[in-house]
């Protein structure tokens, strides 16, 4: 099946439809909150979250004995909460700084829910196979009742950021200053917190607990290179979040052998590949064009300076000159010497150079005042 | 009685679980702990590659090359995070998921020709260790992994004795390590070597992520106990150790992961250790934040006391509406006072004794100047009973 065929299928196939909305939305509401969590310098509290959920849905499974997704999710909630607020004690409370706390949670975590993913599957019960497709994810697996879900998880928490949209933009800023404005920070840190958690636990049937913290950062890193504005990057990330989903699950089911969270996690890669690169203003592409043209700039200038230090020791400034006693110089290039032709400061004749009245302004000038024209 | 698979399984567990507690130990100090997990994940691509050339997952040749993705991750993180894009947590969280979906999506184009299980290579399965023997000109000289996990800790010892100094001043003050002529570079990327190197010998055993619990778990726990680093390298491994062990059992009670319960037995030591260890454990944090509320209500108390020379300031009941603590909390503070003979009773009305008074001259003294700190350490000297 090639791309094509697939958005055909998109429109009429039942699955297809299904898997396509649900990654989408997944990227949207991931990307929409990762925002924060990148900002607030948390970008490994997903990792850490996502691995701290498995014992959760082990531990809700052995409980009930089914394999409802959505007590699962439950069950993937608390213990992905009880995690994070482990991992904020242990800073608070020891000295353990918090990238320990962090690794600390998710490998004792994980390791504990891989113990009991073990141990049920050597219980006597034919329903715990599928468990494991918590581990990488499996995007096949979603039914129309998961979309809705996530849907309504997504619709909530656009509600809630809308509501709150100061308190957590003046917390993301500044958090002392919010607390001496009178507001509960506690509270706000909590919530926008729990969001987080509420989506990782969300993407974990689709993409995995290993790649679900991609899933966070990606979009909204690469969205934070087009803008400085708050809501705009949130805006963005969630595009760029939906997009992951959509082109994620439109490669991975044209190709055999494709699981979707990795492909997902690239083309999330992809995007924020792009936007490091060329993102206007930030982006290391003009960044590296900006510092070759200010390079040019400036070795222009001393070719003038020096021009004009010569000119200086004669009355007639425009007494010519032989190009030859520019080679030496380190800032001489017949290129920038022909554009200072083209700038009126110089006049070549034969093999011999003079400055004109305007460039030995120019040149006087240099270092007193910005010259705008000059560039 | 143990089988001979049995003896080494746990041995095999526990050579593991030192060689990772070494460059664990410096990771947490150096507050990179994460980069382990970056690094744990991010080798499955050099894995993948390495299979395909040598079909051996204990090849050496495999190992180094997991072991230079390993590398390539770290490189990686710096130079996103030296671009300025991004700050470092998001660069590590951007470039190991990306790194492992390609490894994964190797193995799945290549299902046909690579039998390589990516759970295997997250979860690693101990119990199978002993099955894949070496074998020198006929004869059976015991379990691959042993080997390679015993030259593995070999030459991270031998790099720990003969950097020891070099490692340990870098690690706590990078300033003057560069001063002396060490090079952090070169410190810092060989204590990645060797992480990158230990993880991918010991993910065939315990899986890569559980790695990350072997590294990070055991030194935490050790740097809650002590702050010494001979000491703390010495817990970690034996924290190590234990775990190794006594999860082995766990797991062959449950009947589960061998890997799972050595990482539940370090989540339950470090749980244990968190909770009661002695100066920096929760409970006792706890227990001294309650204390020093307690002291400096009763050095509030004193100073009143000493302000007040006027009978009605200094009657009992006054004091309780003055200061206007809750009825518990005056009568753990009277009974401190009183304990330490610091006030004495006079038909209700309270007042400094001798040793209280000099307790409260000295720190006002100590108040005024701006060295509240001295306090703490002048308790000793006057206090016979803590809050």
């Amino acid at each position: 099946m090639d791309i094509t065929e697939y958005f055909n299928l998109v429109f009429t196939d039942y699955t297809l439809r299904t898997i396509t909305l649900g990654t989408a939305i997944l990227g949207a509401v991931t990307g929409m909150l990762g925002s924060f969590a990148v900002l607030r310098k948390q970008s490994l509290l997903g990792d850490a979250i996502s691995h701290a959920a498995l014992p959760g849905i082990a531990i809700a499974f052995l409980i009930t004995g089914a394999k409802d997704s959505n007590v699962l999710l439950l069950g993937a909630l608390v213990s992905g909460l009880l995690g994070t607020f482990w991992i904020r004690s242990i800073i608070k409370k020891t000295h353990l700084k918090s990238d320990t706390a962090l690794g600390l949670i998710l490998s004792l975590f994980f390791g504990f829910g891989m113990l009991l993913l073990t141990f049920i599957q050597k219980q006597p019960n034919a329903n715990q196979a599928g468990l494991d497709k918590y581990l990488f994810g499996q995007a096949a697996t979603l039914v129309e009742s998961d979309v809705w879900l996530m849907a309504i998880v997504t619709g909530v928490c656009l509600f809630v950021l809308l509501l709150f949209w100061k308190e957590f933009k003046i917390l993301l800023f500044d958090a002392d200053y919010t607390k001496t404005l009178g507001f509960n920070t506690k509270f706000i840190d909590i919530l926008i917190t729990t969001f987080i958690v509420l989506a990782i636990v969300l993407g974990l049937q689709t993409v995995g607990v290993v790649l679900m913290s991609a899933m966070l950062l990606a979009p909204a890193a690469a969205a934070r290179q087009w803008t400085n504005s708050l809501g705009l990057m949130v805006f963005l990330a969630a595009i760029f979040g939906a997009f992951s989903g959509v082109f994620g699950t439109a490669i991975s089911s044209s190709q055999n052998n494709l699981s979707t969270g990795p492909v997902i996690v690239i083309v999330a890669g992809v995007f924020v590949l792009v936007s490091f690169i060329f993102s206007p203003s930030r982006g290391l592409l003009f960044k590296q064009i900006r510092f070759i043209k200010n390079r040019r700039d400036l070795e222009l200038h001393k070719t003038l300076a020096f021009m004009f230090h010569i000119a200086e020791t004669h009355d007639n400034i425009s007494h010519p000159h032989t190009i030859k006693i520019l080679n030496n110089f380190q800032g001489y290039t017949k290129g920038t010497l022909q554009k200072l032709v083209d700038k009126h400061y110089v006049t070549l004749k034969g093999k011999k150079w003079s400055l004109t009245e305007e460039g030995y302004k120019t040149a006087s000038n240099l270092y007193n005042q910005q010259n705008d024209n000059d560039e | 009685m143990m089988s001979n698979a049995q003896i080494e399984i746990q041995l095999i567990a526990s050579l593991v679980a030192i060689a990772c507690a070494i460059p664990g130990t410096f990771l947490v100090l150096r507050k990179m702990a994460m980069i382990s997990d970056a690094i744990s994940h991010s080798i499955l691509p050099g894995i993948v590659v390495g299979f395909f050339i040598t079909q051996d997952l204990n090849s050496p040749l495999l190992i180094l090359l997991a072991a230079l993705t390993g590398i390539i991750t770290v490189v990686l993180v710096e130079y996103i995070q030296k671009t300025g894009l991004v700050k470092e947590d998001t660069a590590i969280g951007l470039v190991f998921p990306i790194l492992f979906s390609i490894g994964v999506i190797m193995i799945a184009k290549n299902a046909n020709d690579v039998h390589l299980d990516i759970d295997a290579v997250l979860l690693g399965e101990l119990a199978f260790t002993p099955f894949d023997r070496f074998i020198v000109s006929g004869v059976d000289v015991g379990p691959k992994s042993l080997w390679v996990i015993g030259v593995i800790l070999l030459i991270t010892i031998a790099l720990l004795v003969a950097f020891f100094k070099e490692l340990k001043v870098s690690t706590f003050d990078a300033g003057l390590a560069a001063s002396l002529g060490f090079s952090p570079a070169v410190i810092h990327y060989g204590l990645m070597t060797v992480s990158s190197i230990t993880t991918v010998g010991a993910f065939d055993a315990v899986g890569a992520i559980l790695v990350v619990a072997l590294m990070i778990s055991p030194a935490a726990t050790a740097y809650l106990l002590t702050n010494n680093l001979k000491r703390m390298l010495v817990l970690a491994i034996c924290f190590g150790v234990f775990s190794a062990i006594s999860g082995y059992w766990l797991a062959h009670f449950l009947d589960a992961s061998i890997a799972g319960s050595i990482t539940t037995m370090l989540g339950l030591l470090f749980l244990a250790v968190y909770l009661f260890a002695p100066s920096k454990g929760v409970i006792a944090v706890i227990y001294r934040e309650k204390q020093q509320r307690t002291e400096v209500s009763l050095l509030t108390f004193l100073l009143h006391l000493k302000n007040h020379t006027e009978e009605r300031e200094r009657h009992v009941n006054h004091l309780n509406e003055h200061i206007n603590w809750q009825k518990v909390r005056s009568k753990t503070v009277l009974d401190l006072a009183l304990k330490n003979n610091m006030i004495q009773f006079e038909k209700n009305i309270v007042s400094l004794t001798e040793k209280g008074d000099a307790f409260t001259s000295k720190a006002i003294d100590y108040i005024i100047t701006n060295e509240d700190a001295q306090i703490e350490d002048m308790k000793d000297d006057f206090f016979l009973f803590r809050g």
